[in-house]
């Protein structure tokens, strides 16, 4: 059996440890180990990167911790909206949702899209139109909120800096990815978006190439960080394509998206890889990056700063 | 990449400042060049009458000119591809703007993205029903806001604050195009399974300006009765539309859930910055091996920083035209390049 290996984030950012209370700082601990175990044990139990992706990027959306799925980030009408994408690197399939409000595990419509329809990407109604095709059970928009995201969303319109609130409020994006026993990539990212955005707003997350991509052979890839800057960059994609065209490790492409091409364009954020031999990556040009990682040769890890 | 562009420019300025010298304004100081697509899908002769192919001819020419006018005048290529592509989003023989195909509730839902090779910047919108030209919408969100992706309702919104009339989703609907969804929808009630998707009639731009940048902008209705809230690659930055002064500028048309999945246009110009393929060699690769070996079909229009063009695609047609400062101009729409 060949070498497997999981990693997440819970999102990039101005996490300086002075404002991290020692009770908060457990919490999103806990909440980043429970999703890799759950992700692992799924690769352990020789399951696909696929269902791993997915069973650790549900752990995170349930955790109001996390920007995504419950607890994610208001938009400046007050409601969740949410985006998620899931990819697979062995046919390279896709499914992408964005903008919906009402769907619990926005990465599960995603892999719905991905496999019950002839689509990639579903936004808006039109979205949770196909979720309730699916059998869906659709959730109040008020399932997702949390009086910390409300008060987040008031200081953020008062004009106040939230970060003594919560760490990273804007880009708190979860994500995984995923190499199993097969040598099968997948990558998953889920998010709420910004803090005060726009209704109507998408990011990165749900772009197949900027916030998400897998591709086997290469790497899988799931970003985190100031979305429209991802986009413009295609950053996943790149991270791919400078692997296979020019031959530079994961971990050489991975630091030249983050520490060169993305400030050129004045972005910065964080992102976690895995290759085709189940190695890990974990990087980012923010302060701080909510991170995880584990593998088949013993190695876990949960990391902030 | 940044280091490239701070060697590259103070040249061109001095190459600029020489020409300038030398010569009054014109087609010496820089080449211009502007290639458009009106769709890729089953365009075949023998299926064609005179009239229509008259009629689609005259609506590329027109589109063609446009663009190239802008161009001509001086004008940046953002402008160039902006003037070409609501020119076809206006001929409702094109599946873009008013003309565009309906969905499966009977509505044109449209996308368009347009993106600067400076930069680079971009804009785009998706799933908006009441915007008469997107692709001027996807430069208000790419020139006013500080997002690059609106859809829907919040697009709508953002395009009411900056001044933008609505039009009712009456505006777009032409009888030929609730003809083609009634027949879908009837070959769909045939079927267990969805049929296959059409050949789509996507618009598209890409141009290269006097000053030596490139822009790309794509414009769609997407597919015939397409589920709601369905997105394809025109509006996604990397499939449907790129553009970058140092490598190269695409916009795509066809099957657009391929072209997301493989990250055609953007695919195509990491393989000319990276690999040194010429843009030719890098779009044969990409729609002749790379998109084929998916399963999947169209065509992409694409130019280089030096003004080459290259139209190509694998289905048995695309609606085309090509245009430059070195005395080019041609429409095209069959596979045999006439």
């Amino acid at each position: 059996m060949s070498a497997y290996a999981i990693a997440i984030h819970g999102g990039a950012g101005a996490i300086p440890r002075a404002t991290l209370s020692a009770a908060r700082e457990q919490r999103y601990r806990a909440g980043l180990e429970a999703a890799l175990d759950g992700g692992y044990e799924v690769l352990a139990r020789g399951g696909a990167s696929l269902d791993a992706v997915a069973a650790a990027v549900r752990i995170l959306e349930d955790d109001p911790s996390f920007n995504a799925g419950r607890g994610a980030a208001l938009t400046r009408d007050g409601a969740a909206e949410l985006d998620a994408a899931i990819m697979e690197g062995r046919h390279r399939r896709a499914g992408a949702v964005a903008c919906v409000r009402h769907v619990r595990n926005p990465v599960e419509l995603a892999r719905r899209v991905m496999e019950k329809s002839r689509h990639v990407l579903l936004v808006g109604p039109g979205a949770e139109e196909f979720a309730l095709e699916e059998g869906f059970t659709l959730v109040p928009n008020h399932y997702f909120r949390t009086a910390e995201r409300l008060e987040q969303l008031e200081h953020e319109q008062r004009g106040e800096r939230v970060s003594d609130l919560a760490p990273a409020p804007s880009q708190g994006t979860v994500g995984a990815v995923a190499c199993d026993a097969a040598g099968n990539l997948a990558a998953a990212t889920s998010t709420g978006g910004l803090t005060n955005k726009r209704p109507g707003r998408v990011g990165d997350s749900p772009i197949i190439g900027a916030g998400t991509y897998a591709q086997n052979g290469v790497a899988a890839v799931s970003a985190t960080g100031h979305g429209e800057y991802f986009i413009r960059a295609v950053a996943a994609h790149h991270v791919c394509a400078a692997v296979e065209f020019r031959g530079l490790t994961l971990a050489q492409a991975v630091h030249e998206l983050l520490h060169q091409v993305l400030p050129a364009l004045g972005g910065d954020g964080g992102l976690i890889a895995v290759g085709a031999d189940a190695q890990i990556v974990m990087d980012f040009s923010t302060e701080g990056m909510f991170r995880g990682a584990r593998d088949s040769a013993g190695r876990r890890e949960i990391a902030i700063y | 990449m940044s280091r490239r562009k701070l060697l590259g420019v103070p040249g061109l300025l001095w190459a600029l400042a020489a020409l300038g010298c030398a010569a009054t304004a014109g087609a010496a100081d820089h080449p211009i060049a502007i290639v458009i697509h009106g769709g890729a899908g089953v365009i075949e002769r023998s299926k064609m009458t005179p009239e229509r192919e008259a009629s689609y001819r005259a609506g590329l020419a027109a589109a063609l000119d446009a663009g190239y006018t802008v161009l001509e005048q001086g004008g940046s290529s953002l402008d160039a591809v902006i003037a070409a592509v609501r020119t076809m989003e206006d001929d409702p023989q094109f599946n873009a703007g008013r003309g565009a195909v309906l969905d499966q509730d009977g509505f044109a839902v449209l996308d368009a993205a347009i993106m600067d090779g400076n930069g680079p910047r971009a804009g785009a919108v998706a799933a908006v029903r009441h915007v008469k030209n997107p692709i001027e919408l996807a430069r208000l969100v790419m020139d006013k806001s500080p997002h690059v992706l609106l859809v829907s309702e919040g697009a709508e919104e953002f395009a009411l604050q900056q001044g933008v009339v609505l039009v009712p989703e009456s505006y777009f609907i032409v009888p030929r195009r609730v003809q083609e969804l009634e027949e879908a929808k009837r070959a769909e009630a045939l079927r267990a399974r969805a049929p296959p998707v059409k050949g789509t009639g996507t618009v598209g731009a890409v141009a290269l300006d006097r000053a030596g940048n490139l822009a790309a902008g794509t414009s769609t209705g997407g597919l015939t009765n397409k589920h709601r809230g369905r997105v394809g690659d025109s509006p996604i930055i990397g499939a449907g539309t790129y553009a970058n002064n140092e490598s190269c500028a695409v916009s795509g048309t066809g099957q657009g859930e391929f072209y997301i999945r493989q990250v055609l246009a953007y695919d195509i110009c990491a393989m000319v910055y990276y690999q040194h393929k010429t843009l030719a060699q890098a779009v044969h690769e990409e729609i002749h091996e790379k998109l084929k070996r998916t399963g999947g079909e169209g065509g992409v229009i694409a130019m280089d920083p030096s003004g080459n063009i290259v139209m190509d695609f694998n289905s048995p047609g695309m609606f085309r035209g090509a245009r430059d400062s070195a005395g080019r101009r041609e429409i095209g729409m069959y596979g045999d390049m006439q």
